[in-house]
C-alpha cells in the first residue's frame, strides 16, 4: 500500500476575478518514482480537470514548469514527490503574469528580456553559402554553450529580490544572456554598446548578491559567477573605457 | 457572432525550429508573417533533440572524405528506399549550407581539436591541425562517415534559441498559447486557420496568403513515446480534416531504441555513437551478434527490433514497467560523460536517480519520429490545396521515406524551412487573398458549435482522459515495432469505436475559458483518426519496409510497394481512403542497406507474397 | 543643450553608486575590525590601551581618521540605503518572499537592511557621546560601558553582523572569490572579532563597576 499524499495547491483564474484566489487540496497515492508531473497530471485526469499547468518535455529541456514547490522555484518535472515532506504546496512563479492556478506567462517575458537585451549576433557579416566557416576555438564554444544552456524557465527571476521588487530588473537570465554574447567573438558589440544595455540598476548594478539565483537554477548555471563577470566587464568599461 | 480577424501574408502553424526558419525566410522576403504556438518558441520540442544534425562536412577526421552523396546513399538506405530521391538529392546539398548559416547566427558548435585520440574500441584516430576550429561531428546510426554536427549535448537548444533570436531581431509576430484547431479553404486554396487562444478560450480567424504547417509529429498518440506532451499532431489532423489534403505515409512510425524506462525519456544516440553499448540480462554485449557491422549504430529501426527480439528470447532485464535492455556509457570515463553527454547525465540523476558514470541505464525502444505527415510535392506545397505549405516533422516531404536516420531530422528543421520558407515567399509574392466573408466566419462557426456542444453536455458522458489511454495501450499493443495483421485489425475496430465515442464526450469541468479539459476534448477526435491513418495504412501494406516490420510480412516487397500512402478522410468517414503513387527513385535503385535483417534477401526484389 | 544634461541623468551614475557602496563598505568594515582590535587592547591592561589612545591622538590619528570615517559613514547609508524598498508595497514584497522561499541569504539582506538602519541610528549616538566626552580614556569608557552595557551589546552584534554579511555579499558580487569558502571565512573573522567585542565589553564592564 502505497502512502497517500495531500497536494494543496493555488486556484485563481484571472477571467473570473470575482472568485478570490484560494488553496484547494488534493489527495493521491504516491506511487514509486512520482514526479510532480505525473501528480498533477493525475489531478487533472481522475479527481479535477479544469486544473491549469503547463508542461512540454517533461525532461527538464523546456523550461516549461517551473512553479513554486514548498516555497522554492523549480522545475516540476524533475522534482519528486518522495523528496518533499508532508503537504506538497504549489504556487505559480510570483513576478510573471498569471495565466491560471499554476501557468504563468514565461514566454512574453522573456521575449521582452530578449529586445531589451538584444540577444541575437550583432555582425556585420554576410553569409557566403560557398565559403567554409569561420573557425572557433573549442574552448570557446563550451564557454558560449556554458551561458546558451539556460532555458529561460524563470527560476531565477521568480527567487529574486530585485526582480520582485523592480519591473525592470533583467534578472540573472538577463545578465546571463548578455554574458553569453560578451563572450562570443562572432557578436561585433563594443563594451559601451553592452554597458548601455546592462550598466544600471536595472542590470548588472541592480544584483544585491543574495544569490537565490544561484541557489535555484535547476540548470545549475553558474549564475554568481557570470553575473560577477558582467559586473567587472561594466567597471572595467566605466572606469577605464574598456 | 463576429471573431476578432487577423490578416498576414504568411502564417506559420508551429514554432519549432521548422516553422522559424520558414518564417524567417519569408519575412526577410519583405512578407508579413505571424508564428501560431501552442507553446512559447523556446518550448518547442525541437530544443530536445540533443544529439546533431546531419551535414557532409567533412571536417573531423572519422569524417574525411565525406560527400553530399555519401550522405545521400545513407539516407536513402536509411530510408529503405522509400524517400523521395529528388528531394534528399536538394537536401543532402544544402545540409552543410545551413550549418554554417547557423554558425553565422549563433550556434556555438563544437569544433575539432587537432590531435590524437583512442576511440572506446582501441581504434586511433588523428584531428589534423590544418581542420582545427572547424565544425566536428560525431557518430551517430546508420552513417558510413561521423557527420554528425553537434553542440556538446544541447543541439536542439542552441539551434532553436539561435534561430528564436533572429525571429525576434526581425520583430516576426508569435501568438504563442494559440492553437489553430481548423484550416479555412474554400476546397482549392487555403485561406488561413480558426485558431483557439488557449489563454482566454477566444476563438480567432487568422486569414493569410499562404499557411505553412509546422507542428511537429504526434508521437504523444502512443503510450511510451519520448516527445513532448504537445506533439499531439494537431497540424496533421486539421490537414487531414480539410477532405482534400492527404496525409502520406504514417504507418511509418520510428522507435528510438534507446527510451528510458519508465520515464521514456529519451537518451541521445550520441550515447552510443560515443561508444556507448546495449547489454542484456547477462550483462552481454549483444548487437554484434546481430549486427557484425554496424553493431550498436544501424539504423534506428533495425537496433529497436533487434532489441525486441533479443527480450522475446527472454534475456531482456525484468522490471514493473515489463522487460528492458542496458545501455552501458560507464567506460566512456567521467569526463567525457560530464561534458558531452552531461545531459544524459542530468536526466538519469532527475529522473531515475542512477549515475551513468558507474550505472547502468535501462532502456527499451520508445515512440520517437514520425515519418509521415502532410504530403508535399519537393517545395513543400501540400497536396490539394494552392497556399497551403508544411515543413518539418508535420509534412512527409519525403526526406526519411520508413526509416529516419538521426540527425537528419534537425537537419531537415533547417533545411527544408530555408527552401520552403523560399518557396513560400515566392508564392505569397504572386498571391491574393480572396476569401467571401460568410465562408470564413462559417468555418469558426462551425468550431464554435463543437465548443457549444462540449460545453453543454448534451451529447455523452464519454470520460475524454479514458478514450485517451485506451488509444495510446491500444498503439502500443498492436501498432508498434512487430506488426500483423490480426493485431492490426484489432487496432483498427477499437479505433473506430474510439473515434464514435469521441463524439459523445461530456465534460466535467464546464469547460469555459482556456479548460484543459476543453483542448484536450477538442484534439481527440482529430486524434483517433490520426491513429486509423496509422493503424490502417499498417495494415493495408503488406511488406516490411524500414520501421514498418510485419511478422506476416517479414520481406521489403519493390514489385508491389515502393509505394507511398496517401491516407484521405472524406468528412463523416469512419476511415481513411488509401491512394498510393509512386516513391521517386532518380540515383540509387532499391537494394541491400547493409545492416538489417530482410535487407540481403530483399537485394533485387521480393516475391514472398 | 543644458537643460538636456540636467534631465538625462549620467549613464555611469549606477555605476558609480554601486562603486562608492563597495569602497565605503570595505573602509567601514576594515575601520570596524581594526576599531575592535584596539578596543580589545583593554584586554592587555588599562595602560596599554590608554597608550594607544594618546598615541592615536599624538599622531593626529583620532583627528583626521573619525571625520573621515563619519563621511565615509554618510556616504555608505546614501549609497546602500537606495536600495531600501521605500514603498509600502515592496517591503511587502521583499516580507512574502522571504518568507515564500526561506532562501538564507534573502533573509540575511532582510536583516541586512535592518541592522543597517539600526546601526545608522546606534553608531550616530554613539559617535556623539565618545566626541562629547573626548579624549578616550580607558576610565571612561569603562563608565559608559558599565552604564549603558545593554546598548553597546546591541550595537556590538548588529556591527559585526551586518560587516560580516556585508564584506561576504561584496565579493560574491564582484566575484573574486567562490562563495561557500568565502561565507566560512568571513563567518570565521566575524567570529574572532565578535569574541574579542565580548571579552573587551566584559572587562570595560567590570572596570567600569569598579570605579
Amino acid at each position: 500500500m502505497n502512502k497517500q499524499r495531500k497536494f494543496s495547491i493555488f486556484r485563481y483564474n484571472p477571467n473570473t476575478p470575482e472568485i478570490k484566489p484560494f488553496m484547494q487540496e488534493y489527495v493521491l497515492e504516491e506511487v514509486p518514482g512520482m514526479t510532480i508531473f505525473v501528480a498533477l497530471n493525475k489531478i487533472r485526469e481522475d479527481l479535477d480537470p479544469s486544473l491549469m499547468f503547463d508542461f512540454v518535455c517533461r525532461a527538464a529541456i523546456c523550461g516549461s514548469c517551473a512553479m513554486v514547490i514548498n516555497g522554492k522555484p523549480r522545475l516540476a518535472c524533475k522534482t519528486l514527490t518522495s523528496d518533499l515532506k508532508g503537504t506538497i504546496t504549489l504556487m505559480p512563479l510570483p513576478v510573471f503574469r498569471l495565466i491560471g492556478d499554476l501557468s504563468v506567462d514565461t514566454g512574453t517575458w522573456f521575449r521582452q528580456l530578449s529586445l531589451k537585451t538584444e540577444a541575437w549576433i550583432h555582425s556585420e557579416k554576410k553569409f557566403d553559402p560557398e565559403a567554409v566557416e569561420d573557425r572557433m576555438d573549442n574552448r570557446i564554444a563550451l564557454e558560449i554553450y556554458e551561458a546558451e544552456r539556460c532555458i529561460e524557465c524563470g527560476c531565477c527571476i521568480a527567487g529574486c529580490v530585485t526582480a520582485n521588487i523592480r519591473e525592470d530588473f533583467l534578472g540573472a537570465a538577463g545578465i546571463n544572456r548578455v554574458a553569453r554574447f560578451m563572450v562570443d567573438p562572432r557578436d561585433e558589440r563594443t563594451p559601451k554598446q553592452y554597458f548601455d544595455v546592462i550598466g544600471s540598476d536595472e542590470g548588472a548594478f541592480g544584483c544585491m548578491g543574495l544569490m537565490a539565483c544561484d541557489d535555484n537554477c535547476p540548470m545549475q548555471l553558474p549564475l554568481q559567477s557570470q553575473l560577477a563577470f558582467v559586473r567587472r566587464k561594466m567597471l572595467a568599461y566605466g572606469l577605464w573605457g574598456k | 457572432m463576429n471573431y476578432t480577424t487577423i490578416i498576414t501574408d504568411v502564417l506559420v502553424v508551429g514554432a519549432g525550429l521548422a516553422g522559424e526558419r520558414a518564417a524567417i525566410e519569408a519575412a526577410s522576403h519583405g512578407l508579413d508573417v505571424i508564428i501560431l504556438s501552442l507553446v512559447p518558441p523556446r518550448r518547442s520540442h525541437s530544443t530536445a533533440a540533443q544529439g546533431g544534425c546531419q551535414a557532409a562536412l567533412g571536417n573531423c577526421a572519422m569524417g574525411e572524405g565525406d560527400s553530399t552523396d555519401i550522405h545521400f546513399n545513407d539516407t536513402v538506405k536509411g530510408s529503405d528506399w522509400g524517400c523521395d530521391q529528388d528531394v534528399a538529392r536538394l537536401f543532402v546539398e544544402t545540409a552543410p549550407k545551413a550549418v554554417r548559416q547557423m554558425a553565422l547566427w549563433g550556434v556555438p558548435w563544437s569544433r575539432v581539436v587537432a590531435g590524437k585520440k583512442v576511440l572506446p574500441d582501441g581504434r586511433e584516430i588523428e584531428d589534423k591541425k590544418e581542420k582545427e576550429g572547424l565544425i566536428t561531428a560525431r557518430d551517430f546510426g546508420g552513417t558510413a562517415k561521423w557527420r554528425t554536427c553537434y553542440t556538446a549535448d544541447g543541439t536542439g537548444h542552441t539551434l532553436q534559441y539561435a534561430v528564436d533570436s533572429v525571429v525576434i531581431r526581425l520583430g516576426i509576430t508569435v501568438h504563442d498559447r494559440t492553437e489553430a484547431i481548423s484550416i479555412i479553404h474554400d476546397g482549392e486554396t487555403c485561406l488561413g486557420v480558426v485558431a483557439r487562444c488557449l489563454r482566454t478560450g477566444e476563438l480567432r480567424i487568422y486569414l493569410a496568403k499562404s499557411t505553412v504547417i509546422a507542428t511537429g509529429g504526434y508521437g504523444r498518440l502512443y503510450g511510451a513515446s519520448t516527445n513532448a506532451i504537445i506533439n499531439e499532431g494537431t497540424g496533421m489532423s486539421i490537414a487531414l480534416d480539410t477532405g482534400i489534403v492527404p496525409l502520406g505515409n504514417m504507418e511509418a512510425v520510428q522507435f528510438h531504441p534507446t527510451g528510458m524506462v519508465p520515464v521514456w525519456i529519451l537518451i541521445t544516440e550520441g550515447a552510443r555513437g560515443d561508444g556507448g553499448y546495449l547489454l542484456d540480462k547477462n550483462l552481454h554485449r549483444f548487437m554484434p551478434d546481430y549486427e557484425p557491422v554496424k553493431k550498436e549504430l544501424a539504423s534506428r529501426d533495425v537496433v529497436s527490433r533487434r532489441m525486441i527480439q533479443h527480450i522475446r528470447k527472454g534475456l531482456g532485464v525484468d522490471s514493473p514497467y515489463g522487460p528492458h535492455l542496458w545501455l552501458d556509457i560507464r567506460h566512456l570515463g567521467a569526463k567525457h560523460i560530464n561534458t558531452n553527454l552531461r545531459e544524459i547525465k542530468n536526466i538519469c540523476m532527475n529522473f531515475n536517480g542512477i549515475d551513468p558514470v558507474k550505472d547502468l541505464i535501462p532502456v527499451r525502444p520508445t515512440q520517437h519520429y514520425s515519418m509521415g505527415g502532410v504530403r508535399t510535392n519537393i517545395d513543400g506545397a501540400a497536396y490539394g490545396l494552392k497556399g497551403l505549405f508544411s515543413v518539418g516533422e508535420a509534412a512527409c516531404w519525403d526526406l526519411h521515406g520508413f526509416n529516419r536516420l538521426g540527425g537528419n531530422s534537425l537537419a531537415e528543421t533547417i533545411v527544408s524551412g530555408w527552401i520552403v520558407g523560399r518557396k513560400v515567399a515566392d508564392y505569397t509574392r504572386g498571391a491574393e487573398l480572396n476569401y467571401s466573408y460568410s465562408l470564413v466566419q462559417g468555418f469558426a462557426r462551425k468550431q464554435q458549435e463543437r465548443i457549444d456542444k462540449l460545453i453543454s453536455g448534451l451529447t455523452g458522458r464519454e470520460n475524454v482522459y479514458e478514450i485517451r489511454r485506451e488509444m495510446e495501450q491500444t498503439l502500443m499493443d498492436y501498432v508498434a515495432i512487430f506488426r500483423n495483421g490480426p493485431d492490426l485489425q484489432k487496432a483498427v475496430d477499437k479505433f473506430q469505436e474510439l473515434h464514435r465515442r469521441s463524439q459523445k464526450i461530456g465534460l466535467r469541468s464546464g469547460g469555459k475559458w482556456a479548460n484543459p479539459e476543453l483542448t484536450a476534448a477538442l484534439r481527440l477526435p482529430g486524434m483517433l483518426r490520426l491513429a486509423l491513418c496509422i493503424s490502417y495504412g499498417a495494415l493495408t501494406r503488406t511488406e516490411s519496409r524500414g520501421s514498418h516490420a510485419r511478422e506476416d510480412y517479414p520481406k521489403r516487397d519493390d514489385v508491389n510497394w515502393l509505394k507511398r500512402t496517401l491516407a484521405y478522410w472524406k468528412e463523416g468517414a469512419d476511415l481513411p481512403e488509401l491512394r498510393y503513387e509512386p516513391v521517386k527513385i532518380t540515383e540509387l535503385p532499391p537494394g541491400d542497406r547493409g545492416y538489417g535483417e530482410s535487407s540481403a534477401s530483399a537485394a533485387g526484389g521480393n516475391k514472398a507474397n | 543643450m543644458q537643460a538636456h544634461k540636467l534631465v538625462t541623468r549620467n549613464p555611469r551614475a549606477e555605476l558609480y553608486y554601486d562603486l562608492v557602496e563597495l569602497l565605503t563598505g570595505v573602509m567601514l568594515v576594515g575601520f570596524l575590525w581594526t576599531h575592535m582590535i584596539f578596543v580589545a587592547t583593554i584586554l592587555l591592561g588599562i595602560d596599554v590601551f590608554d597608550a594607544l589612545s594618546r598615541a592615536l591622538d599624538d599622531y593626529y590619528l583620532s583627528y583626521t581618521g573619525i571625520p573621515i570615517i563619519i563621511l565615509v559613514f554618510i556616504m555608505h547609508v546614501l549609497t546602500a540605503g537606495r536600495r531600501i524598498p521605500t514603498r509600502y508595497q515592496e517591503q511587502k514584497v521583499i516580507w512574502r518572499h522571504a518568507k515564500m522561499l526561506g532562501g538564507t541569504d534573502t533573509w540575511i539582506w532582510v536583516f541586512q537592511v535592518i541592522t543597517g538602519a539600526a546601526i545608522f541610528a546606534l553608531a550616530s549616538i554613539h559617535m556623539w557621546t565618545v566626541i562629547t566626552g573626548w579624549p578616550i580614556r580607558a576610565v571612561t569608557s569603562a563608565d559608559r560601558m558599565h552604564a549603558f552595557w545593554w546598548f553597546y551589546l546591541v550595537l556590538l552584534l548588529l556591527g559585526e553582523y551586518h560587516a560580516g554579511f556585508g564584506i561576504y555579499r561584496q565579493f560574491v558580487k564582484w566575484g573574486w572569490f567562490p562563495r561557500k569558502p568565502l561565507g566560512y571565512v568571513t563567518k570565521m573573522i566575524t567570529a574572532i572579532i565578535l569574541t574579542l567585542g565580548l571579552a573587551a565589553l566584559w572587562v570595560m564592564y567590570k572596570l567600569g563597576g569598579a570605579v
